[in-house]
């Protein structure tokens, strides 16, 4: 009997430590996420999550998550001097509806750590591949946000070049305009050996819907030289090539320049 | 699966939910601070009697209780404890989710390429909305449809209902116990409780800095919630981007009809906050149709897992199921008509 009034003891001891502690376990995980969202504006990741017009949602968001989390240390605090526990609505017990108590403020804090060590990378040919960039070289979903068409050929860039062809599609308008355009290459296995795309991922509001677009290049030689997702800036000329049955607008490069992966990889 | 994969996925979770937190954010403090400040008893006087306007009416209320799924039902609940009629109360439960303001703000930024999608998942859910609410007017008592703590807080007519209904009171409901605030019992585990205790009795009349507590702490409970949720939405919207077959996807998403089962399952299942859902839709926006897309984001917040949990604190097994099947016709057929007329 005494073996299940000290097992009894130890449980409500437990509660009670649940008790004390889940609210600050709340504390730290909402803390967390507001230092993790203003830790990636400061360090210009948020371009790699979200387009660059909800920057200010997500650094307001950082704000309010510290200012909440703050807030809640606030009430908090006398709980730790247990004389004046007294001052402390009862209110602060944990209600939940989904999770067992604890776990929904866990899974937050434990993504808000796995977001500090692990850096966001953007997006490669192999998501470009998995997202189709193969199935239609045109855009897939965004209506032309831009169209120029008297402006310098070699001043549009890759986004411009599939947004114009998007508006008036016939390769042959093109031949022999220049191009200067910068992206990553795309192995498409569907292309012969001397072709590789040069893609951008283009996004509207944030990385889950990005989409690439390209348009391929024509080398004399194999494509070996130029490995998956290495950053090149390609000048040269429109020429029109018969591709898997469809004649497309493809870039003859004359210079094929290698350059770092740009700060910010997407294009809107 | 390789480390490339992985590491997509993970920036695609992460993507989600920073776009997604603001607005989560927003919904919470919003809700919470409303539920302070408007009067629902006043606003019931205002609605109208008409079985049809009321449903209408109920389902635009959602403007000024920009309330997700979570939000909804304990003020649903309040409002038919409080006297509104059937439709009111059912209008405003289905589409208070979608029709507020939030939502619409947060489905423009994910939608700002689809403008279409934006202002159909707005009409489409305040068509079926007021649709259902007004099918339910027929029960012209709606209490044998409720559970018994909530029939029993109607305020009665005639008494041999209110009788009927106290016959059918189980041991387990503590009826009504938390609308008297006596939190000093164990607790069901239920954000509805403390949403309820929070507003129910005497908010109005507490001294400000306990209001600003209770605010607080219905932010934090909101968003540690919510939050949990955003979390599994996102996660599961990432994996299937990054390691389901891309064949797969393309063949379930482009078929009318397939593309929108799928995507009402998967509304069923995700159970992801309202305010945010739309940014779960548009990672599936490339390869699925338009009027499955509209399906996720109108059937989504209408019916879903956690939701379904939720309404089970109003009504019984039966008006839910009720409540599911009409609202899982009605999305499939308009939705379909999209598909298959417009888009």
């Amino acid at each position: 009997m005494s073996a299940e009034s000290s097992s009894a003891r130890r449980r409500r001891r437990s509660e009670r430590w649940a008790i004390s502690w889940l609210p600050w376990l709340d504390v730290i995980a909402i803390t967390a996420w507001g230092v993790l969202l203003l830790k990636y504006w400061i360090t210009g990741r948020l371009n790699l999550l979200i387009h660059p017009n909800y920057t200010w949602l997500a650094i307001a968001g950082g704000v309010s998550l510290l200012l909440i989390g703050g807030s809640k240390a606030l009430t908090l605090l006398p709980q730790l001097f247990p004389r004046r526990n007294g001052a402390v609505p009862a209110q602060s017990v944990q209600h939940l509806s989904l999770f067992p108590p604890g776990w929904s403020s866990t899974l937050l804090l434990v993504t808000a750590i796995l977001g500090f060590l692990i850096i966001p990378r953007a997006f490669v040919s192999q998501t470009a591949l998995q997202r189709g960039v193969t199935d239609t070289l045109t855009m897939t979903r965004a209506h032309p946000q831009a169209f120029r068409t008297s402006i310098d050929s070699a001043s549009r860039s890759l986004i411009e070049w599939v947004r114009t062809l998007n508006v008036y599609p016939e390769p042959d308008a093109y031949t022999g305009q220049k191009v200067k355009v910068q992206g990553f290459v795309i192995h498409a296995p569907d292309l012969p050996e001397q072709y590789f795309l040069l893609s951008r991922f283009v996004i509207t509001c944030c990385a889950a819907d990005a989409y690439p677009v390209g348009l391929p290049v024509k080398l004399k030689e194999s494509r070996k030289d130029y490995p998956p997702d290495t950053w090149l800036e390609i000048e040269g000329q429109m020429i029109t090539a018969e591709l898997a049955g469809k004649r497309q607008l493809t870039i003859q490069p004359r210079s094929i320049k290698q350059i770092p992966e740009p700060k910010n990889p997407y294009d809107y | 699966m390789d480390l490339n994969q992985l590491n997509s996925a993970f920036t695609l979770f992460l993507s989600l939910l920073v776009e997604a937190f603001p607005f989560l954010i927003l919904g919470v403090v919003f809700s919470g601070l409303l539920l302070f400040f408007v009067d629902e008893r006043k606003l019931i006087k205002l609605m109208p009697k008409h079985p049809l306007l009321g449903a209408f009416a109920g389902s635009c209320v959602g403007f000024l209780f920009p309330v997700c799924e979570c939000g909804n039902v304990p003020v649903a609940r309040r409002l038919l404890m409080q006297g509104a009629p059937a439709p009111v109360a059912i209008g405003f439960l289905l589409a208070a989710p979608t029709i507020n303001p939030i939502v619409f703000w947060s489905t423009w930024v994910a939608f700002r390429d689809q403008p279409e999608i934006v202002f159909l998942r707005v009409g489409l859910s305040l068509v079926i909305a007021t649709i259902i609410g007004w099918v339910f007017s027929a029960q012209a008592d709606l209490r044998p449809l409720l559970q018994p703590t909530v029939a029993r807080a109607i305020p009665t007519r005639s008494e041999e209902r209110g009788s009927r209904g106290q016959a059918e009171v189980s041991p387990l409901l503590q009826s009504g116990t938390f609308l008297l605030g006596q939190t000093g019992q164990p607790l069901r585990m239920d954000t509805t409780e403390l949403q309820a205790s929070m507003v129910a009795a005497a908010t109005f009349n507490k001294p400000l800095p306990d209001r600003l507590y209770l605010l607080l702490e219905n932010t934090v409970q909101e968003l540690r919630e919510l939050g949990g949720v955003l979390i599994l939405g996102s996660a599961i919207a990432a994996l299937i981007q990054a390691f389901v077959p891309r064949e797969l996807i393309l063949g379930l998403g482009q078929g009318p009809i397939t593309s929108i089962l799928a995507m009402m399952l998967l509304a069923a299942l995700v159970s992801i906050c309202s305010t945010v859902d739309a940014f779960f839709a548009l990672s599936f926006a490339s390869v699925f149709t338009s009027g499955s897309l509209l399906a996720f984001l109108v059937f989504g917040p209408m019916i879903d897992l956690k939701g379904v949990g939720l309404m089970l604190s109003i009504f019984k097994t039966r008006a839910v199921i009720y409540l599911f099947a009409l609202a899982a016709q009605l999305t499939f057929l308009s939705t379909l008509f999209l598909n298959l007329h417009v888009s």
